[in-house]
């Protein structure tokens, strides 16, 4: 038969196919050979240089402090976002009238781009500004170095959670109902319902969630962008922050071994977590 | 009564949460500078929203950044759907080893952050860079797994028993694909154009380091271009004003089209 015929499946992921490669597994390895490569605005000529820009960036007090911004950002965004998302789609989880409207304005910040959700919270955060003449202080949200990591990590939270809300509503509607009837019957109470059933049987969302809120902030530089511009000092400098300075700056070299430090990240991150919380989705 | 306090809760939530971020954005780009600057929840004392649209739609560079924003996120949608339907189908239905490698490498490519300094070598080596298509392509290539990977899950989970009934039929590929497949793979589709959509519009990262110059600008770049010309302090009063007409064109589809993106969301993200 027609459909049955092996070669005949090529021609239809080849596009696919042929524009990953380029445009994102191309420069993936191409990543590897700049990040150990010197390469400057100054001599275009790229050589190779061994760990050099890696030394350059760790003389320059600038690697270890970009990486400690980054993990904590992501962990503090991670769980900003999961608390209040989770928090919100058991509150919202039944697909009724009122629901809808209350889902509908919580999913509205997910619209909004992270460069204008850092604009709009530096505005509701200034020092003058609305939220602490309603608390009654004084307080440079973004200009502390205690508050502004927090409050970065808080504004792209405050971006995505609309969107991670329905993924968890997702999940616990797909919980069956005959469980949580019968946990009920045996005489469980809401909470002992939640820990022993809802949340083993949440597994699959909490995995997408937590794993997309990580990976995700690792590469932060929007809000940042649009608030503390990494500051004040080097509180918020994650590296994508110093990647796009050290760019600017005509170090294509170093930038790209910034870049390769976030790849890094991602998969020292990604991968034991996808694999954790697999192994309790099934054991759960 | 626990709904009523349940209510009441997410309603107190639900003001410094949604509605004063955007009362905020609102009330002051309707203020002149001064006033904006006190960053007041109030009403202005002084009108000024002709003078604040005026200058950004002028000096802000809004309308060339509308269009452009349309001209990269329209193509890199169209291209991400149908591209990655076709993809999807050879991936969930072939059993050869060689597609199967490729299907496990886009997989890689939603988990793995886009190398985006050798990017802008890459381009420049093809002779596309600072310009819409080489930003198009490469948006369409670092997208394109994450569609795939839905896609290929709701492949495999449906039996193929009408594709071939079709092609005993005589029905071409082509055919099968247009009146077969795409009818089934609709609702993840729906749900990735919209995820798509949003990421795309709002996309600055990427549009930082790929479009070259204003007659490239999408909208985030232009607000970011519009926030940065002025130094020190932001003139919030336009900062806003930009702020939300960026923001419009998807609250707009949103509101038209919410019912489906909800339910959509809460249905379909994580199936197949």
């Amino acid at each position: 038969m027609v459909m049955r015929n092996r070669a005949a499946w090529l021609p239809w992921a080849l596009p696919a196919i042929v524009l990953v490669t380029v445009f994102f597994v191309a420069p993936f390895l191409l990543n590897v050979r700049f990040a150990f490569s010197s390469w400057t605005s100054f001599r275009a000529e790229i050589t190779w240089n061994g760990l050099e820009n890696v030394r350059t960036l760790i003389d320059q007090d600038l690697l270890a402090n970009a990486v400690t911004v980054t993990v904590l950002y992501a962990i503090l965004c991670m769980a900003i976002q999961n608390t209040v998302s989770l928090s919100l789609a058991l509150a919202l989880q039944r697909t009724s009238g009122i629901n809808t409207v209350f889902r509908s304005a919580f999913f509205l910040p997910t619209l909004i781009s992270p460069l204008a959700a850092g604009y709009i919270w530096r505005g509701l955060l200034a020092p003058d500004g609305a939220i602490n003449s309603f608390l009654g202080v004084e307080w440079a949200w973004l200009g502390e170095p205690s508050t502004a990591l927090v409050v970065v990590a808080f504004i792209d939270a405050w971006k995505w959670s609309g969107l991670i809300t329905l993924v968890y509503i997702a999940g616990l509607n797909s919980i069956p109902k005959s469980l949580l009837e019968s946990a009920k019957v045996d005489g469980a109470g809401p909470w002992t319902r939640f820990r022993r059933v809802v949340f083993p049987l949440l597994a699959p969302a909490l995995t997408f969630n937590v794993a997309v809120t990580l990976v995700g902030a690792l590469s932060a530089y929007d809000v940042i962008a649009a608030t503390t511009g990494g500051g004040p000092g080097d509180h918020t400098r994650a590296l994508n922050v110093v990647m796009r300075q050290q760019w600017g700056q005509g170090f294509f070299g170093s930038a790209s071994a910034l870049g390769f430090t976030v790849t890094l990240l991602v998969i020292a991150t990604a991968v034991p977590l996808v694999w954790w919380l697999r192994r309790r989705e099934v054991t759960g | 009564m626990r709904a009523v306090l349940k209510y009441t809760a997410l309603t107190l939530f639900a003001i410094p949460w949604v509605l004063v971020p955007i009362w905020l954005v609102v009330v002051n780009s309707f203020k002149p500078a001064g006033e904006a600057a006190e960053l007041g929840l109030g009403l202005p004392r002084t009108w000024a929203i002709a003078e604040n649209y005026g200058i950004v739609l002028d000096r802000g560079g809004y309308l060339m950044g509308l269009v452009n924003s349309l001209k990269v996120t329209v193509p890199i949608v169209v291209a991400v759907v149908f591209l990655g339907a076709a993809a999807a189908w050879a991936f969930g239905r072939s059993r050869s080893r060689w597609l199967q490698a490729a299907y496990f490498v886009m997989g890689l490519s939603i988990l793995l952050p886009p190398s985006i300094i050798p990017t802008v070598y890459l381009l420049r080596a093809l002779s596309l860079d600072g310009g819409s298509l080489g930003y198009v392509l490469t948006m369409t290539g670092c997208r394109l797994g994450i569609v795939i990977f839905l896609a290929t899950g709701f492949v495999r989970a449906f039996p193929r028993d009408l594709e071939d009934a079709a092609a005993i039929d005589g029905a071409s590929r082509p055919q099968v694909f247009v009146r077969i497949l795409l009818p089934l793979l609709r609702p993840v589709l729906f749900v990735g154009s919209v995820v798509l959509i949003i990421n795309v519009w709002n996309d600055f990262f990427f549009a930082l380091f790929l479009l070259q110059g204003s007659a490239n600008a999408t909208l985030p770049l232009s607000l970011f271009q519009f926030a940065s010309g002025t130094l020190q302090s932001l003139n919030w009063n336009l900062v806003f004003a930009h702020v939300l007409l960026t923001t419009l064109p998807l609250v707009a589809v949103y509101v038209v089209a919410q019912k489906r993106v909800l339910a959509g969301l809460t249905e379909g993200a994580l199936k197949g």
